[in-house]
């Protein structure tokens, strides 16, 4: 809550610790997997940040082409193309795998001696081939195994319970889509947060890593309800509350 | 990656392989292209820096906007706007890349957790500091007893190559001189044969 000391003295406001006063130094954030639909899509949100965003992507020539548009459309972006996932992880604070959950043991140890203690962002669905089930067993998660195999990380999990297309509509039916955030370090959470603001969405932080096992069961739920209710890939989560 | 962050711990004083692996963990490797900030005035100063490979600085600026450079950190240096990393307060330095840069970066979290874990890291950073402090009087001194031409051959040889690596009017900036007044006690050096 912020507090206000009115009358007679200067007003004072004490920011509530999750409203984050923004860095000024630049942030560089690695976005591995650029050229799939959801790297696409969070890496058009965040080019909006004032952050430099550096792109990896299996199809090299996809990445430069995304780094070329959003330059057109927004000559103050900082957004380059990087040739190995190796490189663009080194030189970010923050690094986004925008890979299918079966990438990501391979991405983790290409990327894993420059990681350390870096923001490591899991967005992953371990779903499996027909929709209707998680490939991962009850008692973990795809951000737990991704927080094993880079134990010197923090990895969060955000951006799985939001479709691609979300991303350029975050405002659904007139309500703004939730979008859940979980992991065991409260800094990275934070600034975990701020990313989620600056994609359009509103940040909910859910609590712990393991958390991810709700927030993965979520995604395929959500795909099923699309699928079944034909949400044209359109569709998020909304908490009500009081 | 960490040899060269090992080898000058070790010189200070010497680890096992797994205290060499302890310390990895907590060390964030970091690449920095020229002319990037680190360090921002107003923000919290997140990082201790060590220099890997290239050539860092740190400056104030003034009321009218001048740069004043206050240090350098090149192979095996460290950087950092102290008060502000200590304390978590807003930093009164930036901090930028002068090269390509590869760096190491230890974090208020890690360092604290490094001297609950490994009491070497005490030492290591006693002597450090101790070191640190010790130059920055020597530096001092020199300011404001030494001539110039005294101060900028001290200033020299504290700082191998930086001729080649750093512009003059950097240099100028650091030493508290006009670019105009390093040349000429550079050109009565060069006539005295001393440089």
């Amino acid at each position: 809550m912020p507090i206000v000391i009115g009358a007679g003295c200067p007003a004072i406001v004490v920011l509530h610790h999750q409203n984050i006063i923004k860095m000024k130094t630049k942030q560089t954030i690695a976005v591995i997997g650029a050229s799939g639909n959801m790297g696409y899509a969070i890496t058009r949100s965040l080019s909006k940040g004032g952050y430099r965003i550096l792109l990896c992507s299996d199809e090299q020539q996809k990445a430069v082409t995304l780094a070329n548009d959003i330059k057109n459309n927004n000559t103050t972006a900082d957004i380059d193309a990087i040739d190995c996932s190796g490189q663009a992880a080194w030189e970010a604070d923050i690094i986004v795998l925008a890979v299918p959950y079966a990438a990501e043991k391979e991405i983790a140890a290409r990327i894993k001696e420059v990681a350390t203690q870096k923001i490591v962002i899991s967005i992953s669905n371990p779903l499996n081939e027909t929709f209707n089930g998680l490939v991962t067993s009850p008692g973990t998660s795809a951000a737990e195994e991704l927080q094993a195999l880079l134990p010197n990380s923090k990895v969060v999990k955000a951006f799985n319970t939001t479709f691609a297309a979300d991303f350029a509509t975050p405002v659904i039916d007139g309500k703004q889509v939730d979008a859940f955030i979980a992991g065991n370090d409260e800094e990275a959470l934070n600034t975990v947060s701020e990313l989620v603001t600056t994609a359009g969405f509103n940040p909910i932080i859910a609590g712990d890593l393991s958390v991810s096992r709700t927030l993965e069961s979520m995604r395929l739920l959500l795909i099923q309800l699309t699928m079944k209710y034909n949400y044209n890939w359109l569709a998020g989560w909304k908490v009500l509350h009081n | 990656m960490h040899e060269l962050f090992l080898k000058k711990f070790n010189e200070v004083v010497p680890l096992t392989p797994d205290e060499e692996a302890l310390i990895k963990q907590y060390l964030v490797p970091k690449k920095l292209r020229k002319k990037q900030y680190l360090l921002q005035e107003g923000d919290v100063c997140k990082y201790l820096c060590f220099v890997v490979k290239g050539a860092m600085r740190s400056y104030v600026l003034d009321e009218k906007g001048d740069e004043h450079i206050t240090a350098f950190a090149f192979e095996g240096w460290s950087i950092t706007d102290l008060p502000s990393f200590i304390r978590q307060e807003p930093a009164t330095l930036n901090i930028d890349a002068l090269e390509d840069c590869e760096l190491l970066l230890t974090s208020k979290s890690a360092m604290d957790e490094l001297f609950q874990k490994l009491p070497k890291y005490e030492t290591y950073a006693r002597i450090t500091v101790t070191h640190g402090y010790m130059a920055l009087q020597k530096r001092m001194t020199n300011m404001i007893s030494l001539p110039l031409e005294e101060r900028y051959k001290a200033f020299v040889q504290s700082h191998q190559n930086i001729l080649q690596r750093v512009p003059q009017h950097m240099i100028a900036s650091y030493m508290g001189l006009s670019p105009e007044t390093l040349s000429r006690v550079r050109s009565r050096l060069n006539n005295k044969k001393e440089l």
